[in-house]
Order: structure tokens, then sequence, then C-alpha cells
């Protein structure tokens, strides 16, 4: 072999570990931000996360994304909000993070939301439901797969309307309603949802009132319900706040025809179980729909393997846990991230920066049945009122009966018609 | 005129007495606290997490080993009484002569480390022990069994500790101590072992208020935040270390929280109990029941 070939050969092959590097050192730091201790962990974002890093260790099992390792640092926002902004903080200028993911309080998400957009990095928030983290406000980098807060209440309402006359004996104008809730971003957004739902549909509200959830005592607020004879009363809350206002009402014998609880501490049905024990039996919950209650057929073939991967792992992680809708929420959005915002980024658009994950974002375009939680993605443009906001996400509504949760409303994913009203002779009846 | 009668129906007097029952659990909470402080002079900013404590032990004991409730709560009692020893015997004693910050701030840190003892050792989860007591009802008025029990037990608890510090010869010591520390050691009373049944006692008040506490509430390692400021807030009005200034704090307390929640917004009963706090801080600033010097 000549000289001058085996100079060429050397070249290949220094060229070829030089790519080798490069490739190598080409990787996605990812900041991942859930409350891990306070009291939001326990009511639903601990599972959150639990979704969420499922997802993230199995693309990196996978080798990364087209190219890129992703190197995850997760962050505990303490269930406060200045820890959760200063977390986020924290990741970008210290950690050197590409990108936020996660957030599961709306009362976090407000401020955090805001204070990343000035530092001018993508943020992809999985769980965080309140209208006011987008509405209005125009965000450049700020994307959210999640089902917006407004839509909550306009569910709930649906439902009750449409089974008013049929189930509960009354025309939606008659029908008396109280509105109850937790008194942070998230609690509020939903309160409006329902207090703009009964107004389209007539109802008469006759109590809208927040409380503050670390309150050691609702025993005012239940004298109250006691004494506006609601028919339906719809509850945002988180947990325990949930546990205790259910507990005094039923010591100080609160009677209704439902309890229509929407998201958060209503989704974590194990919890629910072991402080109400059978009260929780017939009750609601609002979120999207549980990855696992999803009809297989009506989705994209590529992703019931992947469910089942999902309820795998966090049968392994939490063995004798009920599968939690707050998992595969967490799962679907960050599983939505990974193949069809991450590739686009880099393949079409050069790279991970901030304006590459946006204009990525902006060009997701899915059908109903395109992502495990059953419905499409959409991002609203940034001159959009709702900018980032997935505009094809929709909640269902949930009923909790006999220890199984059945999908009720909306019509195209119902399981089973509502138990409605509450059956004679259980604790919050009034039959 | 007909407007103004209608607000006095059956919901204001169920309203009255759940007022009633609460401030008898808020009399329960800070019942160990003003003993502590009265008599050793320091604020366990941590009362609240050895409450928490007390808890997950009936939880553990009760749900989880299976004893009865009768058994497990005199074991919990016990539990946070060594607990309290304890804590004053390892945090408290080394910072007796300390500036009072110095052991604000002590405790403050054990505040902490319970909570994180707690998150790490119990987990995050909420953890309830199931128990559902019957519910008494009186026509249209419900109450719950559970708060009545806490009404009975600060009754009770308030009594007996006045009858220890009236009859015995160590509540004399402690009362004497309470007045007086430096001249009762000229008079050859063994302050460091009257410091140390101070504070088991503290602790056993703690635990009694968990065992009750547990029928209420879910057990979590961040309940202290839920009941942790009011105690302290009902304490300073009492008076630190007056008794009967924090029961009679507790009431009233309890009945702005109960009646400001039922004739306005249910946060508003908060703020006025918290505006009622701070005026009475400018008017009484030692505590309600203070005597004048």
């Amino acid at each position: 072999m000549s000289k001058m070939v085996r100079l060429a050969f050397a070249f290949v092959a220094c060229l070829g570990l030089v790519v080798a590097a490069q490739a190598q050192d080409r990787k996605i730091k990812i900041g991942v931000v859930y409350d891990l201790t306070g009291p939001f962990a326990g009511g639903g974002s601990e599972l959150q996360y639990t979704g969420a890093k499922i997802m993230i260790d199995y693309f990196i099992k996978q080798g990364g994304v087209e190219g890129y390792q992703i190197e995850p640092i997760y962050a505990d926002a303490q269930s406060k909000p200045d820890v959760a902004i200063n977390e986020a903080v924290r990741l970008v200028e210290q950690e050197k993070v590409d990108m936020l993911m996660g957030f599961y309080s709306s009362a976090q998400c407000v401020p955090a939301a805001a204070k990343v957009e000035t530092l001018k990095k993508f943020m992809w928030l999985t769980t965080c439901i309140s209208s006011a983290v987008l509405d209005n406000r125009h965000l450049h980098y700020v994307f959210r797969p999640q089902v917006s807060g407004n839509l909550y209440g306009v569910a709930a309402t649906d439902m009750i309307a449409e089974y008013a006359k049929s189930k509960l004996g009354k025309e939606p104008k008659d029908l008396r309603v109280a509105i109850v809730h937790e008194d942070g971003a998230y609690g509020v957004d939903v309160a409006k949802g329902d207090e703009a739902g009964s107004k389209k549909h007539g109802f008469n509200v006759v109590l809208k009132e927040g409380y503050s959830i670390t309150a050691p005592d609702l025993s005012a607020l239940v004298t109250k319900l006691k004494r506006a004879r609601p028919d339906v009363i719809f509850h945002t809350g988180y947990n325990p706040d949930i546990t205790l206002l259910l507990r005094q009402a039923r010591e100080q014998g609160l009677k209704v025809q439902a309890i229509v609880g929407q998201g958060a501490g209503y989704s974590v049905y194990d919890k629910l179980k072991e402080g109400l024990g059978d009260d929780s039996n017939h009750l609601f919950t609002i979120d999207p729909i549980s990855i696992w209650l999803t009809n297989p057929k009506s989705l994209d073939p590529a992703l019931p393997p992947v469910i089942k991967m999902v309820g795998d792992a966090f049968d392994k992680a939490k063995p004798g846990a009920s599968r939690s809708a707050h998992v595969g929420m967490s799962a679907s959005n960050a599983y939505l991230f990974f193949t069809r915002v991450l590739p686009v980024a880099i393949k079409k658009y050069g790279g991970i920066d901030g304006e590459a994950l946006r204009k990525a974002a902006l060009d997701v375009d899915l059908p109903e049945g395109g992502t495990m939680l059953g419905f499409g993605v959409k991002f609203a443009a940034e001159t959009d009122q709702l900018a980032g906001q997935n505009m094809r996400a929709f909640p269902v509504v949930t009923q909790y009966v006999d220890g199984k949760a059945v999908v009720v409303w909306p019509k195209s994913q119902q399981q089973a018609e509502p138990v409605l009203p509450l059956p004679a002779g259980t604790t919050y009846s009034n039959k | 005129m007909e407007a103004f009668l209608e607000i006095f129906d059956i919901y204001l007097l169920e309203a009255v007495i759940n007022g009633i029952l609460l401030g008898g659990v808020l009399a329960l909470l800070a019942l160990g606290l003003n003993l502590i402080f009265g008599v050793i002079d320091v604020t366990w900013i941590c009362y609240a997490e050895l409450i928490m404590i007390g808890m997950y032990g009936m939880y553990y004991l009760f749900s989880v080993y299976h004893m009865p409730y009768w058994v497990a709560a005199p074991l919990c009692i016990l539990l946070v009484a060594a607990l309290g020893a304890l804590l004053h015997f390892l945090v408290i004693e080394p910072l007796l002569s300390a500036p009072p910050i110095n052991q604000l701030l002590a405790t403050g840190g054990v505040l902490f480390f319970l909570q994180s003892f707690a998150t790490v050792v119990f987990g995050i989860d909420f953890r309830n022990v199931g128990i559902k007591l019957p519910i008494l009802a009186v026509g249209e008025m419900h109450f719950s069994y559970a708060r009545l029990l806490a009404f009975v037990a600060a009754l009770i608890g308030m009594v007996a500790v006045y009858v220890f510090m009236k009859k015995t010869y160590v509540g004399t010591a402690i009362r004497a101590i309470a007045q007086d520390r430096q001249i009762m050691v000229l008079m050859g009373v063994d302050t460091k072992r009257i410091y140390l049944i101070t504070s088991a006692i503290g602790g056993a008040l703690a635990g009694l208020a968990a065992c009750l506490l547990v029928l209420m509430y879910d057990v979590h390692p961040f309940i202290g935040l839920s009941i942790g400021p009011v105690t302290f807030l009902i304490c300073v009005l009492g008076g630190l270390g007056n008794f009967v200034g924090g029961f009679v704090a507790s009431f009233l307390f309890a009945e702005i929280i109960s009646l400001g929640g039922l004739f306005s917004d249910l946060e508003w009963g908060y703020v006025l109990a918290f505006g009622f706090f701070i005026l009475m801080m400018f008017i009484r600033p030692a505590g309600l029941l203070a005597r004048r010097s």
C-alpha cells in the first residue's frame, strides 16, 4: 500500500472519529419541573412527573432523537410558585438547559411562563390548564398541548344540561347549581368556565365561592351550601381540600343530586377512595381522557403499543397503584414533543434553539386520534388570543362507578350514560 | 327588617355551634404550645410538625398494624411525649441561654427537618385512617362527632393541666420556674428535670391533638402549613403562655372564621379573623387576658 493510500485511510478514520464525537456531543438538555414535595405532589403532580419520566427514559433508551441525546434535569417546585420560578431560572441560567417541560400547578405556570418567555427558552406545558397562562399574552415560546381550563366548565355544564330533564327531573332553567373552587389560578379559571356554561344553559347559580386549599375548616362553606340548596355542585380543588370539604359535607348532612369534580385531586381515584371510602362512588372528574380508556381503534395505530409500554412501566414503578389519568396526560404530551416537535426542529429548522422548536411546534397538525389522549393537535398562532394553546384538545367527563372509571361525556367518547342523580340512600343523595 | 330577621335561621345556629367546635380543635392545638412557652420561655415553631408525626404514628398503628384506636392513641401520645422530651434535650437545652432569635431559628430548623424527614420516610401520599364516626343530627343541624370529641378533649386537657399545675408538687415547681427561673435553682429545684417534664407534657398534648386530628384530616408531611400558623396566632392573641387567654382566643377566632364565612365569602372569615388579630395586637399587645401593668 502506497504511503498516500495509508495517509488517506488515516484521514478518513480521524474524520470518522471527529464526526462520532460530534454526534455524541449533540444533546438536548431538558429542565423538567414538577412538584415532588408539598401538597400538590400527592394531589397529582408526582404522578405527572412519573408519566413524563417514563417517556423521557423511553426515548433515552431509544438512543435519543435524530442523533440528539436526551439529558433531563429534574427539579422540584415544592408546590410553591416562587420556587417554580426560581427553579426555572436556575435551570436556564445555571444548568443551561435548552428548554423546559412539565409544570403541574396553574398558580406556578402563570408567572413561570412569563419569566421563561423573557429568557427566550422553549417551554412545553404538559399539565397546568388555566386559561390565564396564555390568554391574551401572545407568548412566543410557550406551548401547551394540554386542554385549556375554560373547557372544563363547558364540559361539566353541557353534560348536566343534557341530562337535566331526563335524569334530574328539572328544566335547565330550574336547576340550582353551586360553583365551589380553590382560589388559585386553576380553580378560578375552571369556575369561570362553570359560570359561563351555567349562563349559557340558564342554570340558577345559587352560590359561587372560593376557598384557600390550606384552610383548616370548611364548615361555614358547607352550611352556606345547605342554605343555598343546590341540585348540583361543580367543585374544583386539589387534595386534601377535596376530602376535607366532602368529609365535612357528610358530617353536616349536605344533600344534593350530583357532585361534579373537575380534575386535579378528583382525578387521583386511589386517594379519593382512601379519604372518602364508599362516598367516592358516583363522583365525577373532568380531565383529558385516561390513555387507558381511549378506544384503540380511534387512535393512530402507532399509539396503542406506546400506551401499553407506559402502563407496564407505571405498574413496575408503582406496583399496586391504579393507573391515574395524570400519568397518561404527561406521558402523552411528552411523547408528542419527542415525536412531532423535536425531530422537525432538528431536521427542518436546523437545531434545538427556542426559535427552531417554536416553528416546529407551530407545524404540528394532527387530526383527532393523533395523540394518546384522543384529541388532535394544532397550536394557536402568535396573533391569536390563546397563542400557544392546542386548539384541538378537549376534556372528557369521567364518573367513578363501583370502583371503575367510566367516560360519560362527551357522547362521542361515552362508554356509558352517567349515573344521575346520586342513587337514593347514598351519603350525599337528597333522594 | 324582614331581611334582617331572615339571617336568624337554623343555619346561623349551626354556624355558631360549628364555630364552637372548631374553637375546641384550636384550643387543643394551642394548649401544649402555651405550656411550653409559659414555662421554658421558648416557642416551638415546629409544634405543628410534632402533631404531624403523631398523626403518622396513629396512621401506622391503626391502619398498618391494625391496633384498636384506644390502644393506638395512648401509644401515640407517649411517642410524641418522648419526641417532645428529645427535642428539648437535643435542641432547646443547649440554647436556653442563647438569644430568643437563635431559639426560634433552631426550632424553625427542626420544622424543616421534620417535614423533610416525613417526606422521605412516609412519602408524599395523603394518608387517611378511614374512620367514619357517626353524625349527631339535631333537626336540620348536623355536627361532627370527631369535633365534639376534640372539644371535650380540649376541655378535659385544660382542666387536667390546670389541676396538675395547681395541685401537684411538680406543677407547683413548674409554675415557680415560670415566674423566676434563676431563683428556683438557688432553692434547690432541678430545673433541667422540670424542663424535661414540661417538654414531655407539651409533647403529650401534641400527641393528644394528633389522635383527634387524624379523625378529621388527611395526614401528609405538610399538614403543619394548615394548622401551624393559626395555632401560633391564637397563642399570641391569648398571650403566649396564658392558658385561659389561649382558650378564649381559640373560640373568638373560630367564631369570627365561622360567622364571617357564613355572612360573607369564606375567605373573608379568615381575613376578618386575622384583621381582628392585628387590631388586638395594637390594643392588647400582651394578649387578650394579659393584666395591665
